[in-house]
């Protein structure tokens, strides 16, 4: 009998079972988008965050930087120190492989323009190289993705284009240099011979960093003009990184000092330090910094970004759930007559809260299905127009989705149940 | 002049003649009984009256009005004037207390006037009532209630739609003296009941089966007062 | 005069003496006003709040010198400064580059106002502690390396100062720094340090500035000091400048976005809520109109129910939302809220049209209801 009530109720009184599951659609639908949004938005924040260039540079053990950064004179006793090219793609073979966005090559030399010019430093690097990996994979990568943010007159050289340059915007100025226009590129090498190499000029680049002074072209134009071929000076690796905690800041100073526990969880960890510990074991010879200025920053970011969706999402919890429970609260007090008139015909109230939970269970069952589907379209809406890439569907969220359905849902019955159980059924049927 | 005629008066919900060329006239002053079994049309009879339905066939005249050509808006100002309406359910504003809920009538009709809402309350014997919401009053005392908010407009005509229906015996009795002192008043009062011994009170039963009036008969002793009263009911009571 | 009372009688009586239902109603506004307050005062502030955060990627004005000039005038720089927006300006570091030698071979020395460094780049770390004193220094990392010197050590330095003989001078090692940057091969001091050894003050090779503005204000700024400095080319980092106007884009169109969705889905359970609330007086509405009561009669009681509703909610609304965005503003920036006087308006007169065309819809709806039927009660 009391299935057929409750058929009854979910049958024939369709519009109020709607204006209840429509509400919860309505709930569930927000909690879905802002939860998937939220468990999303830290690896979405992280992509956006790699145009911020290299958070790894790897060079050889025991050279010292002794370039520098804003254009002064090249200091003394820089070591004759490389990495080989050829060892490169192992870089993407390593536990993180899959994080490693980009990385490219640098090779620097100093040459000059004229007989009598101050030294001009030119760099080689890869720009979109194709690589066939070990693994049956193949990537491209190269300064043309970990420079994003370089303003490009003219086209990005091609990476077999040997005569080809690139020469930054303040150099370009001060020579008068144009794209088209040949440029003789003179190097002296440790013996005082000199090569000249005529260049065509293929783009002016604005950096609006110590590149504006500087020539690019291609790592294998750059190693022929040295007699340097299949060695790079440096490489600039950009990484998909987890924010650094104490554990990670401990392994930064030097990871053996960690106890083998510690160890595991920090090399399985996308920790930046991590990530160039394996570089290193890969690479023979080489020594991988973190750049802090990239990880650290970006670690404060994507903590500040992931709390503040935290607190939105908590926020819009809160208020679905208040608003649900609030709708099912009118929904059920709107039949007070209904239950009356049952309480009437000798129904229990405990028959009756079994009849009330049961109705708004059916109504939430199918306002949840509807809502998380609904949802999932909110959530892939977001994704494309703030991120231009769809939200993934995590699977946590369900549960979640559930537990908040069912709350809202025994929390909205609740004070209605309340109400009726001291409705005495003379007062709801004489309407007073 | 009449206080209201019914002339040829049908009602047709869809396929279902609720009343069929009901033909009824009543002078000022008058009591009559409407009496009739479930279905009969009672309710019907009484929503024409009452304004808050109009008529498929034949013409009403209430105080001089016909009402049969009106629009909504135009029978709710003579609604308003004319008559007080007394429901079987009270049907009261129930967060409003008694004397505010006499002093709504009064709102929507022309001022709001405590100290004269009070004198009604008294009138009716719910002085010490007056500040209590209607769920706090006793069935009696909100059908008092009901009275004295029908009462405050002065109305032509008082329309009570089984007045005594949800009430006991000695409730019944103290709406019924309250009628009896309305009458003597001058009031004209149709009230619909289907209880004989109520009826009795009346100067007038009608009797409706089926939609049609099937018997008219004065019950004679009391004789028709003559003339109109020129005051408010209310209003002399008070004094 | 009189009916006025009677009229905010009803009103209030409505509101007050239906405590339970009203409560819903109430609530339903309050949380709507909390989510359009709260949330569009995050929106509103996290440019400015978010901005400041990336400053934590270091400087995104750097000032060189201008034609071949090779060293900066710091007086000059002063002279740009006082055209930068004081409260915007993170810092302002000076670098002076020079070359020393330790056992013959060449190292760079820096010198840096050091607490301002530490504004600057605040991505430096320091092991051991920050130079004090003139004769104090930071070690860079690879330096410390090749030397095996060590926070508290002492390092000689040939130093060959801009006029007179060379000399050799012994500085303590207060710690060693770490960026992962060009500084791990540099040693750091006190730029005061290094005039006094060098001699002729009052120089920079660079100087670094950290300000807090977006990209576009900050292009205007830059160009307003070349304009108006003479000596002095600005440089954009372009690297950080960009990516910060890229980022906060994102991140303004996604909070904006979940505020429209969060928004968009209370309104409609406000609306709903009032709906539910106003549709249960159908029989009350009946019963006025029987008694006389006009259309216009229930739409202004129900008007005066809204507004009184919707002002009181949007109030109480607005509290919890300013003291959310607080939260909010204290626990992810560590900084006040600031609220702007536009967005409380348009709260309340938000509040005040949803509850309106909410309880208004029902109202229209019963008010062509046939008293008798209502009164009836089926």
């Amino acid at each position: 009998m009391f299935f057929e009530i409750v058929r009854g109720a979910v049958t024939r009184q369709k519009r109020k079972l709607l204006v209840m599951a429509c509400a919860m659609t309505l709930g569930i639908s927000l909690a879905t988008a802002m939860l998937n949004v939220m468990f999303d938005v830290g690896d979405k924040v992280n992509q956006e965050l790699r145009a911020y260039g290299a958070n790894i540079v790897v060079s050889p053990r025991g050279a010292s930087f002794l370039g520098d950064i804003y254009g002064v004179e090249e200091g003394v006793g820089v070591a004759d120190k490389y990495l080989a090219e050829a060892e490169l793609p192992r870089i993407k073979t390593i536990f993180w492989a899959f994080n490693i966005v980009d990385f490219t090559p640098w090779l620097d030399i100093m040459v000059r323009l004229d007989e009598d010019s101050a030294p001009v430093r030119l760099a080689g690097a890869w720009f979109s190289k194709h690589l066939d990996l070990p693994t049956g994979e193949s990537v491209d990568t190269g300064a043309v993705n970990l420079k994003s943010w370089w303003d490009v007159r003219g086209a990005w050289l091609d990476d077999s284009d040997i005569s080809g340059v690139m020469v930054g915007s303040a150099l370009a100025a001060k020579r008068g240099i144009k794209v088209g226009g040949t440029l003789p590129v003179r190097f002296r090498d440790a013996d005082g011979a000199e090569w000249v190499e005529r260049m065509t000029v293929r783009a002016v680049f604005h950096s609006g960093d110590r590149e504006d002074e500087e020539l690019v072209a291609t790592l294998a134009a750059v190693q022929k003009l040295a007699g340097l071929e299949g060695k790079v000076r440096r490489v600039e690796v950009s990484a998909l990184t987890t924010p650094e905690n104490d554990l990670a800041r401990r392994a930064a100073q030097n990871p053996y000092t960690l106890s083998r526990q510690d160890w595991e969880v920090w090399y399985c960890t996308a920790y930046v330090s991590a990530i160039a510990y394996q570089i290193e074991e890969v690479l023979t010879n080489s020594r991988a910094k973190p750049v802090l200025q990239v990880a650290e920053s970006e670690g404060i970011i994507l903590r500040k970004t992931r709390l503040l969706m935290l607190l939105l999402t908590i926020l819009s919890l809160a208020c679905t759930a208040l608003a649900i429970s609030n709708l099912v609260t009118a929904s059920v007090m709107e039949r007070s007559a209904q239950i009356g008139l049952l309480k009437a015909l000798g129904a229990t109230d405990g028959q009756i809260y079994l009849l009330i939970l049961a109705e708004a269970f059916v109504a939430t069952a199918l306002g949840g299905v509807a809502g998380y589907v609904v949802g999932l379209g909110f959530a892939s809406i977001i994704g494309q127009a703030v991120f231009g890439s769809n939200v993934a569907a995590k699977g946590l969220v369900i549960p979640l989705i559930v537990v908040l359905a069912l709350l809202v849902t025994i929390g909205g019955s609740l004070p209605a149940m309340r109400m009726l159980a001291r409705l005495r059924p003379a007062e709801v049927l004489h309407g007073r | 002049m009449n206080i209201l005629e019914l002339h040829d008066v049908s009602m047709v919900y869809g396929q279902v003649a609720a009343l069929r060329n009901v033909s009824l006239t009543v002078s000022p002053g008058e009591w009559v009984a409407v009496m009739g079994a479930s279905g009969s049309g009672k309710t019907t009879l009484m929503n024409i009256i009452g304004c808050m339905d109009r008529a498929s066939h034949g013409v009403v005249i209430l105080d001089g009005e016909k009402l049969s050509r009106m629009a909504a808006r135009d029978l709710t100002a003579i609604r308003r004037d004319k008559i007080g309406l007394i429901f079987q359910q009270f049907h009261l504003v129930p967060y409003l207390t008694a004397v505010e809920n006499i002093m709504i009538a009064q709102y929507y009709h022309s001022m709001a006037d405590e100290k004269e809402a009070l004198q009604a309350l008294e009138r009716v014997g719910l002085q010490h009532r007056a500040r209590h919401l209607p769920r706090q009053l006793s069935g009696g005392e909100q059908q008092r209630l009901c009275i004295a908010r029908a009462l405050i407009n002065c109305p032509k005509l008082v329309l009570a739609d089984e007045p005594t229906g949800n009430l006991d015996e000695d409730n019944q009795n103290t709406v019924l003296d309250l009628f009896h002192r309305l009458h003597a008043e001058g009031s004209a009062i149709i009230m619909v009941t289907h209880a004989p011994d109520v009826a009795a009170h009346a100067q007038r039963v009608v009797h409706l089966e089926f939609g049609r009036i099937v018997n008219d008969a004065p019950r004679a002793p009391h004789g028709i007062s003559s003339g109109e009263p020129d005051k408010c009911a209310v209003g002399n009571m008070a004094k | 005069m009189k009916n006025h009372n009677m009229f905010f009688r009803i009103v209030f009586c409505s509101l007050l003496r239906r405590r339970s239902r009203m409560l819903a109603a109430l609530l339903a506004v309050a949380l709507g006003g909390t989510v359009f307050l709260g949330m569009g005062a995050v929106y509103y502030d996290i440019p400015r709040q978010m901005g400041r955060e990336f400053r934590s990627y270091g400087s995104n004005l750097i000032f060189v010198a201008s034609g071949h000039a090779l060293t900066l005038n710091l007086t000059q720089v002063e002279k740009a400064a006082s055209l930068l927006p004081a409260d915007k300006v993170i810092g302002l570091t000076p670098f002076r580059y020079e070359t020393m030698y330790y056992t013959l071979r060449g190292v760079t020395v820096v010198g840096t106002d050091m607490a301002s460094a530490r504004k600057t780049s605040p991505y430096w770390r320091v092991q051991g502690r920050w130079p004090e004193k003139d004769a104090e220094i930071l070690l860079g990392m690879d330096v410390a390396e090749q030397t095996q010197l060590y926070a508290g050590a002492s390092l000689s330095l040939e130093v060959v100062p801009r006029t007179g003989e060379k000399f050799v001078k012994t500085l303590t090692v207060s710690g060693i720094l770490r960026s992962g940057g060009a500084e791990d091969g540099f040693i750091l001091m006190p730029l005061s340090g290094l005039e006094a050894l060098m001699g002729e003050a009052g120089t920079a090779s660079v100087v670094e500035a950290s300000i807090a503005v977006p990209g576009e204000e900050l292009a205007v700024l830059a160009e307003s000091i070349r304009a108006g400095v003479p000596g002095i080319a600005p440089r954009l980092v372009k690297r950080i400048a960009d990516s910060e106007t890229t980022v906060l884009a994102r991140l303004r169109a996604l909070v904006y976005l979940v505020t429209a969705v969060v928004l968009f889905l209370t309104m409609i359970c406000v609306g709903a809520t009032m709906m539910t609330v106003v549709m249960e007086r159908r029989r009350e509405i009946g019963l006025k109109k029987a008694i006389g009561a006009e259309n216009k009669h229930i739409a202004a009681e129900f008007l005066g129910e809204g507004v009184l509703l919707a002002g009181a909610g949007a109030l109480l609304g607005m509290v919890s939302g300013w003291f959310f965005a607080r939260i909010v503003s204290l626990s992810v920036f560590e900084r006040e809220v600031s609220l702007p006087f536009f967005l409380v308006a348009l709260t309340l007169l938000t509040s005040l049209l949803v509850t309106l065309l909410a309880s208004f819809i029902p109202v229209l709806r019963a008010m062509d209801v046939d008293p008798a039927q209502t009164l009836r009660g089926e």
